[in-house]
């Protein structure tokens, strides 16, 4: 997070200046890729084309850090969506092997064993978690985003989401104490 | 891993606070159980900073924002062409409007034309179709001459090489026929060019050419009801005293007479 610092480069970037627009960049890109990673193979494709949208809407943006990070998330998951229906009408496989194939696969316990705690192996750990719990998980922890921005984003009330990040963080670290990766 | 309350075990609930916590990405009280501390560890693995690769992406988007930032969003050829378009509309613009200038000139002189009786026959015809214009000379009801001053101001008795015939001053009201003073039809063809000979007289007996229909209820006598034999007021009577207006001799110069 950028902190109090966020609305001077803001304004910067919104006037041009690349390297406030850098900064952004650097700020948001690795959450945001993680975030991508879980809920789209196509996760580097579909974080160029977010902020190809975010570059367009940047001079018309209004609002502080998280304001702009919700946003930013937002268009990342609906272009995911877009990627994801494209890629089904490309394949030839009929629909329910297609849902068993982007169901992430639970990663093997002496596999992640044999990691460190590094960010690619909490990811894939995050990936076996049902795909609702996983998102949501990103969104608040990694992402940052509040549960009323969460809920926005993901289409359910915020008690529901808070309800929903205390299942799948119970269910992480079940899967964690079982795969050994938090030893 | 003794103490971690998982859901659906009795005590579950009671970490809610722990799970708040982590997701704030605040420090956990040191007597929180160690799983609570794991789970925290590997979520702020989770939200470290950038590893190698993940921000390979940043020079492409640094040309696009570039390519966004700059002032046309384009390329230079396309900001040239933008220019050309730009100095272009203009000059479209000011083209358009002269135009529009001369048409509106020209209409409006001609409607002024039509309006003062200076058109050619056939175009005047039209005006008097189309804007209510004076009808041109050969559709008017035969007028009566008032005198060698209005003749003179006719276009056609213009060309004439005749002396014009003196009429009354005073319109004439419905003349009796045979009795009332006839009106001859000096006027010559609108269409006639100069040189051209006429081909019928214009004052005296025997058939008037008339081209265009003759107005009803206007006071004059049709050529058609004349006597034979008339004569043309203030001139000597007689056909032998008529006026020459010989329709055979060639009627020119007598322009600026």
């Amino acid at each position: 997070m950028i902190g109090a610092a966020f609305s001077v480069t803001l304004t910067s970037a919104q006037g041009g200046d690349e390297t406030a627009f850098a900064c952004l960049f650097r700020d948001v890109q690795p959450a945001l890729l993680r975030y991508l990673h879980v809920i789209t193979p196509e996760a580097d494709d579909v974080a160029g084309e977010t902020w190809l949208q975010v570059v367009k809407g940047l001079p018309g943006f209004r609002g502080g850090e998280e304001a702009f990070r919700a946003w930013l998330f937002t268009i990342a998951r609906h272009r995911a969506v877009d990627a994801g229906r494209s890629r089904s009408r490309r394949s030839d496989v009929p629909l329910a092997a297609t849902e068993t194939l982007d169901q992430p696969m639970a990663p093997d316990a002496a596999e992640l064993a044999l990691e460190a705690i590094s960010t690619r192996s909490v990811v894939a750990l995050i990936k076996t978690l049902p795909r609702e719990h996983a998102e949501i998980i990103m969104l608040r922890v990694v992402a940052g985003l509040e549960a009323a921005d969460v809920a926005r984003i993901v289409g359910k009330t915020p008690g529901a989401v808070r309800v929903t990040a205390h299942r799948a963080l119970r269910r992480l670290a079940e899967l964690a104490e079982r795969a050994g990766v938090t030893h | 891993m003794p103490g971690f309350p998982f859901p659906g075990r009795p005590g579950g609930e009671h970490d809610e606070p722990l799970l708040d916590m982590i997701i704030a990405r605040h420090v956990l009280p040191p007597d929180a159980p160690q799983p609570m501390h794991d789970l925290a560890r590997m979520l702020a693995a989770l939200a470290g900073p950038a590893e190698p690769g993940e921000l390979a992406g940043e020079a492409a988007v640094r040309a696009a924002f570039n390519r966004a930032s700059s002032p046309a969003g384009i390329s230079a050829t396309a900001r040239h062409a933008g220019r050309r378009r730009r100095v272009r509309g203009p000059a479209r613009s000011r083209a358009r409007l002269a135009t529009a200038l001369v048409v509106a000139v020209a209409g409006l002189g001609s409607v002024f034309a039509a309006y003062i009786d200076v058109l050619p026959g056939p175009i005047q015809q039209l005006a008097h179709v189309t804007v209510a214009a004076p009808p041109p000379p050969s559709a008017k009801p035969p007028r009566s001459v008032t005198g060698r001053t209005a003749a003179a101001t006719r276009p056609a008795d213009r060309h004439s090489s005749q002396p014009v015939p003196r009429q009354d001053a005073s319109p004439s009201p419905a003349p009796v026929a045979g009795q009332g003073t006839p009106t001859p039809n000096l006027k010559l063809g609108a269409s006639r060019s100069p040189g051209q000979r006429v081909t019928g007289p214009s004052c005296g007996p025997g058939p008037v050419r008339s081209p265009g229909p003759q107005p009803k209820a206007s006071g004059h006598p049709s050529p058609s009801s004349w006597p034979p034999g008339y004569h043309c007021t203030g001139l000597p009577s007689g056909p032998s005293a008529l006026p020459t207006l010989n329709p055979y001799v060639p009627l020119t110069g007598t322009r600026g007479r």
